[in-house]
């Protein structure tokens, strides 16, 4: 871990948050992504996990509580200035226009350019970078549309990340359940492009997923929210148990590890009988 | 490619650019009656005697040049509001504006509102107020539901304010007796015999302020089109482009629409020809559009002064008999 | 709404070459202003009178419904007013009419109004096709009123006058109507025909919309008369879309702007104004802009000799010292 500065990257602090008519979807929820860090947020639907992404995002302002990035109220900061150090990776992405692959990745520098400015060759070279590190390159000229789901999520990752290239500070990326409409063979490529990247380049990542075994697999640090609550946090290993599992998914489970790859695995097995509400 | 954004943004200004400026060349030079360009242009002979120079200067370049106001205004507010609808088949009229437009200047000819204001006329200054009227209910409508405008009620709200205004319309139109009738309908299909530099004078400032803004909007625009959030993520003030979206392309409109009338089908084949030319880049369509929307509807204007001579066709006939099978032909490719 | 829209100019536009027969002047609360139906395609060409269902030998009708101002106007000349007991929603004149019922107009004929009023004439538009196959079915006479010039004003009288019971009257009316027409003619032939813009309608207080005469109907024919030439006298259509372009070319020396309802003076002065924007044709420079709001000008009636008389003074004022 990089020097400490008393305070994580990126930060929840007893965020309440939600929407008109559901105000309080996340009760006094507190995370922390650490800088170079790989944070899953887990949960059953309903429990927050967008909720709260859309918080670490800015999108949605807290009702209470705050979100903090280097240590500063996020409130303050332009859009601008927030999309230049952070990107998110929506589930779906539908396009109005028949852009072209490479039109889409060159609106991630959209953040880095001055009012009339436009697009210049270091805007080019780091998109091109890009879409390299995620195996785009090849289809470029092609109309974003016509690409099957897995080759449109590798390119919106390549728009995310030229959109935080080039920041002095630390890039962060979060990405809405983005295994959902990936095949098996995408799924593993995205988690094998993103653990490449973090190697590459200084780079903080959060994943809200109810894929267990993605997450397990990523992740370092996890967030286990259930009904805007958290609860459980912290590596991977101590988080990710049966124990939780049952309380958060209803479900018993089995956590082995699978013995050729070393990997965290999770075997759900059956239901559980229903419980009181803690 | 992108770096060719620059030589690509040259190259489309000047190629619809001169598309625009030959147009508006040309189409003085044509009418119903034969003139002589260099008797209009000879100064020994007295204005007041020389019947072509008049022809020239107050019947057809006025026209001529509310036929490039009309159409960059109705071809880049289309581009504008396929932009902020997220929809390519949205038009300037989509949300209402022509309708309201309608109703006004219907209300002025059927109860003979006669006085005049600033040189405008009772039915063009109607048809002003009543577009921005419509436009400002759909807004308060879109407005109430949502933090920001929801693009889904902003359609369903213009929708509902077609249909509501038409009725209007229809109700109206009972009081009105034939001749009114027939000069309404005229007037729906457009007219660009202006006579008078005024209109145009009048109509500048908003044209102004529409084309800058839009210019402003083409980066924007090209985020909206990822979706609100998306938009948001990458760093756009997603309420505020909106909103300047939509009251920059409804004064458009408006200003378009009390000078020449809601003349159809501008604001959407001028927008879907420019991009099959250009692509989707908003920062390339709104200025082609803007350019190529003067041409195009100054062309329709020389065809329906002259197809039928010395009878003029409504200009909005013309653009119709364009548009419509444009219009089937395009629906029919995109399934 | 567009499409009904589109419809509806295509129709006006299809019938705008092929129809120009009733060119019957429709009065509006505030406004009059020629009125050009869609009627059958053949009734400009045809001159014989439309077959009229057979009069009842005999019995002159004592209740008529008229729809037709022209007629109406007709029938109280003749002395036929006694036994009108309805007229359109546009009748003013004469004053007798304000007390009788109203049965709608051109557009909008309350069928059910004129059935019950049990009328034995009933005079109606030609174009009025559906109105005419239910009063047929109800077996009520009906005149069939198709008008197309001056001439024609002196046919549609000897017709009335012989379906009401007052051919003499007619006649005589006729008789005199023609001797006065005569006498105006005889006034202004010796002088020079001024080139002459005749409007009807246009759009309040701008130049937009303009309506002129073209070279068919009543109006070209009693300016005519009256001693003017009518700049689109070459244009066989009773209405012409007057644009900027046209007026130009034409040049006309005189334009005379027809209207049928009264306007303040104040008004007039404002809308003669308006022309100052083609402040090069001859009948601006010359101050010979003249706005007429006169009824007789613009009803086919038994007053066009009035009107006729009218537009003469207007036209050439120095005939008449």
């Amino acid at each position: 871990m990089a020097h400490w500065r008393g305070y994580e990257l990126l930060q929840a602090v007893d965020v309440v948050a939600g929407y008109p008519g559901r105000p309080s979807v996340l009760h006094g929820v507190s995370i922390e992504v650490p800088t170079g860090g790989f944070v899953g947020i887990l949960g059953p639907n309903g429990s927050g996990k967008t909720t709260l992404l859309r918080a670490l995002a800015g999108v949605i302002r807290p009702a209470r509580g705050h979100i903090r990035l280097d240590g500063h109220d996020l409130t303050p900061l332009s859009r601008q200035a927030l999309a230049r150090r952070m990107a998110v990776v929506a589930q779906e992405t539908h396009l109005a226009f028949d852009y072209s692959v490479l039109e889409v990745v060159m609106m991630g520098r959209y953040p880095h350019l001055a009012t009339f400015e436009i697009e210049g060759p270091e805007d080019f070279s780091i998109a091109r970078e890009a879409m390299r590190a995620t195996g785009t390159l090849q289809l470029q000229e092609r109309q974003f549309d016509t690409l099957s789901g897995g080759e449109k999520q590798r390119v919106i990752v390549a728009a995310a990340l030229a959109q935080i290239s080039g920041a002095a500070d630390d890039g962060i990326l979060l990405l809405d359940e983005p295994t959902v409409a990936l095949d098996l063979a995408y799924q593993l490529e995205l988690g094998e492009l993103l653990r490449e990247r973090q190697r590459r380049v200084p780079l903080t990542i959060a994943v809200s997923t109810h894929d267990l075994n993605f997450a397990a697999n990523l992740c370092r640090t996890l967030v286990l929210l259930k009904d805007g609550h958290v609860l459980a946090a912290g590596s991977t290993d101590d988080v990710l148990t049966s124990e939780h599992i049952r309380e958060l998914y209803d479900v018993e489970a089995d956590v082995t590890r699978h013995s050729p790859t070393g990997r965290v695995i999770v075997i759900p097995v059956r239901r559980s009988p229903a419980r009181s509400q803690s | 490619m992108t770096v060719a954004l620059a030589r690509r943004l040259t190259l489309t200004v000047s190629g619809f650019g001169l598309l625009a400026v030959a147009a508006i060349l040309t189409s003085p030079l044509v009418g119903s009656t034969h003139i002589s360009l260099r008797r209009a242009f000879d100064r020994a002979i007295p204005f007041a005697d020389n019947v072509d120079a008049q022809i020239f200067f107050i019947a057809r370049l006025p026209r001529t040049l509310a036929g490039a106001l009309v159409g960059s205004l109705l071809a880049s507010a289309g581009v504008v509001f396929q932009g902020l609808l997220r929809n390519p088949l949205a038009t300037p009229f989509t949300l209402g504006v022509s309708a309201g437009a309608a109703l006004g200047a219907m209300l002025a000819i059927t109860f003979s509102w006669s006085f005049a204001w600033a040189g405008v006329s009772a039915a063009v200054a109607a048809s002003f107020l009543g577009s921005l009227a419509a436009v400002g209910i759909v807004y308060a409508l879109a407005q109430a539901r949502h933090r920001g405008l929801s693009t889904n009620v902003l359609l369903l709200a213009g929708v509902t304010m077609n249909a509501f205004f038409s009725a209007l319309i229809l109700f109206v139109q009972y009081f009105a007796d034939f001749a009114q009738t027939y000069r309404i309908l005229r007037w729906l299909m457009g007219d660009l015999d202006i006579s008078s530099y005024q209109p145009l004078v009048s109509a500048l400032p908003l044209l102004i302020v529409s084309f800058v803004s839009f210019a402003w909007l083409a980066r924007p625009l090209n985020l909206l089109s990822l979706g609100d959030e998306s938009a948001e993520t990458r760093g756009l003030n997603v309420v505020r482009a909106q909103r300047t979206a939509f009251v920059s392309a409804s004064l458009a409109t408006g200003a378009a629409v009390s000078v020449g009338g809601p003349v159809g089908f501008i604001g959407i084949v001028v927008p879907h020809l420019v991009r099959l030319i250009v692509g989707p880049d908003h920062r390339l369509v709104l200025p082609a559009s803007a350019l190529f929307g003067a041409a195009f509807l100054v062309g329709c204007d020389v065809l329906a002064r002259t197809v039928m001579s010395p009878i003029e066709l409504p200009v909005g006939v013309i653009t119709a008999l364009i548009g419509g099978p444009f219009f089937l032909w395009l629906l029919v490719r995109k399934r | 709404m567009r499409a009904l829209v589109a419809c509806l100019v295509l129709l006006a536009l299809g019938g705008h070459g092929a129809d120009r027969a009733s060119g019957v002047p429709h009065q509006r609360g505030s406004r009059e202003n020629l009125l050009f139906s869609v009627s059958s395609v053949s009734s400009v060409m045809r001159r014989s009178p439309l077959p009229q269902s057979a009069p009842v030998p005999g019995t002159a009708p004592k209740r008529i419904v008229s729809l037709i101002p022209a007629v109406t106007e007709m029938l109280f000349a003749i002395g036929a007013g006694p036994q009108v007991v309805a007229v359109s929603s546009f009748d003013r004149y004469p004053p007798e009419v304000t007390k009788l019922r109203r049965v709608g107009a051109l557009l909008d004929p309350d069928v059910e109004r004129i059935l019950s009023l049990r009328p034995d004439l009933v005079a109606v538009y030609a174009s009025q096709s559906d109105l005419r196959t239910q009063l047929e079915r109800a077996k009520i006479p009906v005149y069939v009123y198709s008008h197309a010039g001056l001439a024609d004003v002196f046919v549609t009288l000897k017709q009335i006058g012989e379906r009401v019971g007052h051919a003499r009257a007619a006649a005589d009316l006729a008789r005199s109507i023609q001797s006065r027409l005569d006498a105006i003619r005889r006034r202004v032939a010796s002088r020079a025909r001024p080139r002459t813009l005749v409007v009807f309608d246009r759009e309040a207080l701008t130049l937009r919309g303009i309506y002129a005469s073209g070279g068919v109907g009543f109006i070209h024919d009693m300016v005519g008369a009256a001693g003017g030439d009518n700049v689109f006298a070459d244009v066989k259509q009773q209405s012409v879309q007057a644009t900027t372009e046209l007026i130009l070319a034409r040049r006309p020396d005189a334009i005379l702007e027809l209207r049928g309802d009264p306007i303040t003076a104040e008004m007039k002065s404002k809308e003669i104004d308006v022309w100052r924007a083609l402040a090069s044709l001859p009948a601006v420079r010359n101050s010979r802009v003249f706005f007429l709001d006169d009824q007789k000008t613009v009803v086919p009636g038994p007053r066009v000799a009035e009107g006729v008389d009218l537009i003469a003074h207007t036209l050439h004022p120095d005939a008449f010292k």
